[in-house]
């Protein structure tokens, strides 16, 4: 056969180009070209914001008209500041001294673990101020606590055996000693108090949290608190560069929704003091997160994201367009990583909008309808841990709209997918309550669920013992490790749908 | 009719999905309700034989995951005819499209209810064998007794309903994705607003009117004064919410065209 | 880069079938070359694993000498069109290549020149949803062409296709090949490549059956046989086929002949007596020419049994019928 000579074609137009960006600007095409996605994604945002309203507005205004101010503490949170205060001044460095019995709670009860005896220097008896104290506890042995929120762990203390401490001030500087005989000391630990006039008291303390009483049976959950009492007794107590007389006071009125108590008491006999005391000097951590409660809409906003996520994927297999798709872009797994970029570009902004309308719009109405707004710190947008939850909102959005995706490339099925997804995701939410508190925080820690971990705004303290009930939004890990949990959840799902794309036939 | 309902049946039991999520409507009832029964304790009580709890509800449990099923199922069955284009072939050969649908739902509500009523029965089974272990073991489950009875054929009619409900939503919305995610809104996003809202007078509301919080009050077996809704009239509800599925699909179905 | 598809002892099975076994041939530019054979010969798995869609279970299939999953800007050099179906409803025609164009950093102007080409320049502007298939297939086109490709691959374009689009279609074609590329159009009817293929590759089973140019197969089909009328054509029949000449029966008239030179076929009849009138050398169509490849493949044993009294053209276009019938 004689075939003619013919000049293969060569294409006049200028070079295309392959990169990453574009196929960034194809997949964006895609996205915004299907008018139904776009409303579904306002569905999400328009959801978000109205399940947000509906859970503010919804709340018992029940105003009972005790709005008193509570104590603030130096770092400017609410505090607990309540107990029996037997001191006297001390001027410049010095140190205080004193042999503590073993803590004995009300009726012969066991004191709580957090239950605290030992000894403070502190700017004044006023409620708030700031402190140095070294302490026994029954359960956490030996602690140097300051300024309400830090905490430094020392040694251990025998459960039945008096234990010596010492507290010493040298400028803003405080060295804590503990002893368990008197003679042999060892340094507990040192902690610094900013802004301590010349003159302080020094003295002696006993303070408990509430017992916590925990009714959970499956669906119903009833937390409930009293107030504990506890007393212990100082012996041998010394202030060296102190001024001899003992005034007794009562710091704070009791804290906490105006809880009272028995009655503070410190008696003193042949030199050794017996206080007894039911406060507790300590951050105080309110029940409800009003900021998360301002953003609880995203957890049903984000059904219509789950439906986009999947649809993303499967329509083009529904269509056949995946052949399209692969044809004009070989290197498979870059496609479904566009994929997954673009989606989770516009489920961030969606899910930012929603969550920053929700809490502009609810946190006032929710706060407002606390029994006492006070005790709740009034919070902005700007500050840290909220501008973490709102931003964490949008990510936690995003990640569960590309983990649907992930699911969607790999069942390649609407259906199921969009099922396995809102199953996953909302029906913990209904049944979480009836399972037992283990299971349900497993639950939490380990499922994608974990992601809304990210809404606490509320610090977590070492040395508060809190309720943490799932069905109150606590969860058992930290913001970020929650929000980690949720997005390793993604990326892996999305690596195994990159790794099947490339190795199936289309 | 007949002709109609054969035809449904056939098109039914032909296609593979329809198998896999009528075992899928058994498997995860029965998993879940596995779960529950298995973690549940009689710590909380002051002696096992004080432990109030409704084991039979308990054993239930497993129909909030299996109702998932439940619903894919329904919007399958109408959903997939758009998709494919069956829908064409199947309305040259039943013109009359009321009879259509009402061939269609019977045919899955009948298929649903026989899978439901293995999801029941095997769920109460397997409730019987982990509960005494768990403490349980004074009140073996029986379904002699009467509230136990309506508990389990209440939650095998409230499946068909669910099923009902998710065929109406599809004959209306048409779109597999978009009638699967409002079935499953309805289902557990509504319930789940009871977790998220503060007010208990809105609580009740929802726990009243939400179609799952209110067919699966049948299911209680206990502390019957104390819910917001009676069971059958919970159940009612449901029904409510299945003939309105129906009816709104019905009327989508005939005036608009296929 | 040479602008060229081959195909190199490529097989594909999936489970117990086996729907490429061990095909090769080459596609050159400037020709339009037709990839025919019947419905499940393995035309789709062959150009799917051109396109790297699907893995081969060996050999290969190559595109300038590259495997389709190394290119790098596919579009500025294949064009392909594998389903015209394969729009998302809701998307407008003119969008759906835009995100293509944009996957290949072309600017919008060149969709809206590709719409003018392929004739939607009006309706691109509607949802593919509302396209006909014949619309659907001019925006698969479109698409095939965004990157100005040397090399395209058309599995059934002409599919859906009204006699205008197909007149249309089979210009366009033979236009790109003359501009120099390498055009490969699959198609289940050999009728629809009729006026526009220049080469034919013809498989059935998964296995090259025939690589020729169009020109040598009608020529060897036509072969040594002959034409003729006659009213009388069942005496006709007796009297050729006792001198041992293969007789066919193409109609109530018509009567192809083989294995007897004309001269003495006219010689026969006067003899015999027998009355005819138009006789002449057999000009076989490509529809006969491609029965005639396809008789031993297993797919036309039974339509070969049911058309056992009318071979030839008649069973063609029976087969053809039937064909239609399965993709309608």
């Amino acid at each position: 056969m004689t075939a003619p000579t013919i000049t293969p074609y060569r294409s006049e137009l200028p070079p295309a180009r392959d990169g990453f960006p574009q196929l960034l600007h194809a997949e964006w095409t895609k996205l915004r070209t299907v008018r139904r996605w776009s409303l579904t994604l306002l569905a999400g945002v328009v959801i978000t914001v109205l399940v947000s309203l509906l859970s503010a507005f919804s709340g018992s205004s029940s105003v009972s008209g005790d709005r008193s101010a509570p104590p603030v503490g130096p770092h400017g949170g609410v505090v607990s500041d309540s107990f029996p205060f037997v001191h006297q001044p001390l001027s410049g460095d010095g140190s205080i001294t004193a042999r503590v019995s073993p803590l004995t709670g009300r009726e012969g009860r066991a004191p709580e673990p957090w239950a605290k005896a030992g000894l403070v220097i502190k700017e004044s008896t006023k409620a708030g101020s700031p402190y140095a104290a070294v302490m026994i506890t029954p359960g956490h042995g030996v602690r140097l606590q300051s300024d309400f929120t830090h905490d430094t762990a020392g040694g251990t203390v025998d459960r039945d055996r008096p234990h010596w401490l010492r507290l010493t001030r040298s400028g803003d500087e405080f060295t804590a000693y503990e002893s368990a005989d008197g003679s042999t000391w060892a340094k507990a630990g040192t902690t610094r108090v900013a802004g301590l006039p010349e003159t302080v008291q020094a003295g002696l303390f006993v303070a408990t949290p509430e017992e916590t009483m925990v009714q959970r049976q499956f669906g119903s959950t009833s937390v409930g608190g009293r107030p504990a009492r506890v007393t212990a007794a100082f012996a041998h107590v010394t202030v060296d560069g102190g001024q001899g007389a003992w005034p007794q006071d009562t710091v704070g009125g009791g804290v906490g929704g105006g809880l009272k108590g028995t009655p503070d008491s410190a008696t003193e006999k042949s030199g050794t003091w017996t206080l007894t005391g039911s406060g507790d000097v300590a951050p105080y951590t309110p029940d409800v997160d009003i900021a998360q409660q301002s953003l609880a809409g995203a957890q049903i906003g984000l059904i219509p994201l789950v439906a986009l996520g999947v649809l993303f994927i499967t329509a083009e297999y529904r269509r056949g367009m995946i052949l399209t798709t692969l044809t004009a872009s070989p290197r498979r797994g870059r496609v479904l990583v566009a994929k997954a970029v673009v989606l989770a570009g516009v489920t961030f902004v969606a899910g930012l909008v929603g969550a920053t309308l929700s809490f502009l719009l609810s946190e006032p109405e929710l706060r407002d309808r606390m029994p006492n707004p006070l005790f709740h710190p009034d919070v902005a947008l700007t500050d840290a841990p909220v501008l973490r939850a709102v931003v964490g909102t949008a990510v936690l959005l995003a990640a569960v709209a590309v983990l649907a995706l992930a699911l969607g490339a790999i069942l390649r099925n609407t259906a199921v997918a969009v099922t396995l997804m809102v199953v996953a995701l909302v029906l913990p939410l209904v049944l979480l309550s009836g399972l037992p508190l283990d299971a349900a925080q497993w639950v939490m820690r380990l499922t994608p669920l974990a992601g809304f971990a990210v809404q606490r705004t509320l610090p977590d303290y070492e040395h508060v013992d809190a309720v943490c009930m799932p069905e109150n939004g606590c969860y058992p890990q930290g913001p970020w490790e929650g929000l980690s949990v949720l997005c390793a959840w993604a990326v892996v799902l999305l690596g195994v749908a990159v790794w099947r794309l490339r190795r199936r036939d289309a | 009719m007949r002709g109609a309902l054969h035809a449904e049946w056939t098109k039914l039991r032909t296609v593979p999905s329809t198998w896999w999520l009528l075992f899928a409507v058994s498997a995860l009832t029965w998993a879940l309700g596995a779960v529950t029964t298995g973690t549940v304790s009689t710590d909380q009580c002051p002696s096992p034989d004080e432990c109030h709890e409704d084991t039979v509800k308990l054993s239930l449990t497993g129909i909030w995951l299996g109702q998932a099923a439940v619903a894919a199922f329904g919007v399958l069955a109408m959903s997939s005819e758009y998709g494919t284009g069956t829908i064409h072939s199947t309305l040259t050969a039943v013109p009359g499209r009321g009879r259509v649908l009402a061939a269609k739902a019977t045919v899955v509500t009948g298929a649903t209810l026989a899978a439901g009523t293995v999801a029941v029965l095997g769920s109460l089974l397997v409730g019987r064998l982990i509960l005494p272990g768990n403490g349980f073991s004074s009140t073996p489950l029986s379904l002699s007794e009467g509230p136990a009875l309506r508990a389990a054929v209440g939650t095998v009619l409230y499946l068909g309903l669910i099923a009902q409900l998710s065929l109406g939503v599809a004959a209306v919305v048409r779109d597999t994705a978009g009638a699967i995610t409002t079935v499953l809104g309805l289902l557990y996003a509504l319930p789940a607003l009871v977790e998220l809202v503060g007010d208990e007078k809105w609580q009740e509301r929802i726990h009243e009117w939400a179609p799952a919080s209110a067919g699966l009050a049948v299911q209680a077996t206990k502390n019957l004064e104390g819910l917001p809704i009676g069971p059958w009239s919970g159940l009612a509800v449901m029904g409510a919410w299945a003939g309105a599925g129906l009816l709104a699909g019905a009327t989508v179905f005939k005036l608009r065209d296929a | 880069m040479q602008a060229t598809i081959e195909i190199q002892e490529l097989r594909k099975q999936f489970g117990q079938t086996v729907a490429v076994d061990g095909l090769s041939f080459t596609v050159r530019p400037g020709q339009v070359t037709g990839f025919v054979g019947p419905n499940g010969a393995g035309k789709s798995t062959t150009m799917r694993m051109l396109l790297g869609l699907d893995a081969p279970d060996s050999g290969q299939a190559l595109i300038g000498g590259r495997r389709y999953a190394t290119l790098r800007r596919p579009l500025t050099e294949v064009g392909a069109l594998l389903d015209a179906a394969a729009v998302h409803p809701s998307r407008r025609g003119r969008d759906h290549l835009l995100w293509l164009a944009h996957s290949h950093g072309f600017p919008a102007s060149r969709v809206d020149e590709l719409l003018e080409r392929v004739g939607l320049a009006s309706a691109g502007r509607r949802r593919a949803g509302n396209y006909s298939l014949g619309m659907r297939q001019r925006l698969g086109i479109a698409a095939a062409l965004l990157g100005d490709p040397p090399v395209l691959v058309l599995d059934e374009p002409v599919n859906g296709l009204d006699p205008e689009g197909i007149r249309w279609i089979r210009g366009f074609l033979r236009g790109l090949a003359r501009e120099g590329r390498a055009v490969l159009v699959s198609s289940h009817l050999m009728s629809e490549l009729e006026d526009s293929a220049d080469h034919l590759v013809v498989v059935g089973r998964g296995r090259l059956i025939a690589d020729t140019s169009v020109a040598e197969l009608l020529a060897a089909a036509s072969g040594e046989r002959v034409s003729l009328r006659t009213s009388a054509r069942t005496d006709a029949m007796r009297l050729l086929a006792r001198e041992g000449a293969t007789v066919a029966a193409d109609g109530p008239q018509s009567l192809t002949v083989s294995g007897l030179a004309t001269e003495r076929i006219v010689e026969l009849l006067t003899t015999g007596g027998v009355p005819f009138s138009e006789i002449g050398a057999h000009r076989a169509t490509l529809e006969e020419a491609y029965m005639e490849l396809t008789r031993d493949a297993a797919e036309f044993r039974t339509v070969e049994a049911g058309a056992d009294t009318a071979p030839g053209a008649e069973a063609a276009t029976a087969t053809a019928n039937e064909a239609e019938g399965t993709r309608s």
